[in-house]
């Protein structure tokens, strides 16, 4: 004899979240009532199509829309909280007040000015007329007949190439941020180190006084070059070094490939791009190894530290054919990737870049 | 079987140091659940991506500030989940406003990785157990899509739903049972599983 339906619990019962005693009514009741047990069935199967659904990866543009929403908040709340102090010191001095008031009107998020090259360039998906501003969390977008220029506060400019979508993330004294999704951009850059930053789907390009391109697509392959000064390309722990006349490639999940001179030869290119890719890396490390020059330590350089064990110790031997080891470098300190023994031979090398 | 991401917990250290406002710390809960947080928010808005992109970012921003109110009397997932649930269906009745000047709708686009789902993307399978899972009621297709892009226990889930676990229970079996109805005529293939 059928006691009450179960349809209610179905899920509960397949999942396992039942308690004992449920779980033991309910299955006495499948056993009798042939309408539950088809239920049951069809629950089943319902539970089973569900897992043809996949974890889709969130977009990386998300990540930098909250980061500029962060800093807006921030901004904001430091205006609030300089109106209070301005409120409380205007009671004492007047006059001190009104340059206070005056510094605090300051905006704490710059905007930048943006002007327009070519064709129509929007900004926060506004086309721009000859100028216009932007700032923290707005975006700019070029199609394939338009260029702008925006002037980054009072560090340098930013050439805006067509077809290109980048936002600002920062605008702030002390960081420069921008995001670029897709297209290029020329950054020319006067300004200490680590003060200007481009986010890309790859890695962030850290400005270290320079001039470069950076390029990249929808997926985020890229390529930073570098025309003056050096850029270092970050992901993850890793850096790619890259000083004016060389390049690096840049792939998702991989971040920054080893930089290379723009006027190395053209096997150690295709070589490298083969190691990078995981085609035939020894071959295309002894490729690498036996057709480098001097100048080409740059790249060897920063092989030592993505090759392992035999390899390692090639990449030393090939460089210190290159060019002399210098006083406080030994092999096994080397091999070991001692941070303060890579950065005395690179500093050396660098003399060669 | 429902994907099992649970091996990527937060410490609760991480936790503490969100509470205190440390933006690090904020970044590796965000790398944690972006992906899930994104998936339901997908999937339950009709695969508007610029509309998920909205949800996750509202969840995460309004994590940010609410962070500090968290006492970890209830689970973290739980919590954050009430959250998803809320923004999800704030977008279900109305279509949310862009936030801070973001066009994330195109941003969207234009940045989405796209591998895994293009992995899908041409399975008429998978095509149509989405759609089945879009034209769910909204009530049903949140309780499915909690269920599996995490393994919530059903106290769990019924807080996130803010019901009771019976409840979760009922929207659950006829959650399921309508979409075994719906694809009754789709013959089953092995679906791929997340690692």
């Amino acid at each position: 004899m059928c006691t009450r339906h179960v349809s209610r619990n179905l899920a509960a019962y397949i999942d396992g979240g039942l308690p004992p005693v449920n779980a033991r009514q309910t299955e006495f009741h499948l056993e009798q009532c042939g309408s539950c047990r088809g239920e049951c069935d069809q629950v089943r199967r319902g539970m089973a199509m569900v897992e043809h659904l996949s974890v889709i990866e969130a977009p990386e543009a998300i990540w930098f829309s909250i980061e500029a929403a962060l800093q807006d908040n921030q901004q904001r709340e430091i205006r609030m909280a300089g109106w209070w102090r301005w409120a409380l010191a205007a009671t004492v001095v007047l006059a001190l007040a009104g340059g206070a008031l005056w510094r605090l009107a300051q905006p704490a998020g710059a905007r930048w000015e943006v002007v327009r090259l070519d064709g129509s360039p929007s900004v926060a998906a506004k086309p721009i007329g000859g100028k216009g501003q932007v700032g923290a969390g707005e975006w700019i977008e070029t199609d394939a007949r338009s260029r702008a220029v925006v002037k980054v506060g009072e560090i340098g400019s930013v050439e805006v190439a067509p077809n290109t979508f980048v936002g600002v993330v920062a605008a702030r004294p002390g960081e420069h941020r921008l995001a670029l999704v897709r297209g290029e951009i020329r950054a020319k850059i006067t300004a200490p180190p680590r003060l200007f930053f481009v986010n890309t789907a790859s890695g962030t390009a850290v400005d270290l006084g320079c001039e470069y391109t950076l390029h990249t697509s929808e997926d985020g392959f890229g390529t930073l070059q570098v025309t003056k000064g050096w850029v270092a390309f970050e992901w993850k722990g890793l850096e790619s070094l890259v000083p004016a006349g060389a390049s690096c490639q840049t792939r998702p999940k991989l971040g920054p490939g080893i930089p290379y001179f723009d006027d190395a030869p053209e096997s150690v290119r295709r070589a490298l791009e083969a190691f990078s890719l995981g085609n035939n890396r020894s071959e295309a490390l002894s490729t690498i190894l036996s057709e480098s020059r001097v100048r080409d330590t740059l790249t060897l350089w920063h092989l030592l530290s993505r090759v392992e064990g035999g390899d390692r110790g090639r990449v030393f031997d090939r460089i210190a054919a290159l060019t002399p080891v210098p006083a406080g470098v030994s092999r096994e300190q080397v091999l070991e990737l001692d941070p303060e023994t890579l950065k005395r031979w690179k500093e050396e090398l660098a003399w060669t870049w | 079987m429902v994907v099992n991401l649970s091996n990527r917990v937060l410490g609760t250290e991480v936790i503490e140091a969100c509470r205190s406002g440390d933006r690090e710390a904020f970044r590796v809960l965000y790398e944690t659940y972006k992906d899930r947080v994104y998936s339901i928010a997908l999937h339950f808005c009709h695969r508007d991506r610029a509309m998920a992109s909205d949800v996750t970012q509202q969840v995460f921003l309004k994590l940010t500030t609410s962070i500090r109110r968290f006492r970890g009397d209830a689970e973290f997932s739980t919590w954050l989940y009430r959250l998803v649930v809320n923004a999800c269906m704030d977008a279900a009745r109305s279509r949310m406003p862009q936030a801070v000047g973001t066009d994330l709708s195109r941003m969207d686009t234009l940045a989405a990785p796209g591998s895994q789902e293009e992995d899908y993307a041409h399975t008429q399978m998978a095509n149509s157990v989405r759609e089945a899972v879009s034209a769910l009621p909204p009530k049903f297709r949140i309780a499915v899509l909690l269920r599996y892009f995490d393994d919530l226990s059903y106290e769990q889930m019924a807080k996130a739903l803010h019901c009771s676990m019976g409840t979760v229970a009922s929207r659950l079996s006829r959650g399921h049972k309508l979409l075994a109805e719906r694809l009754r005529d789709v013959t089953g293939t092995r679906p791929r599983r997340r690692e």
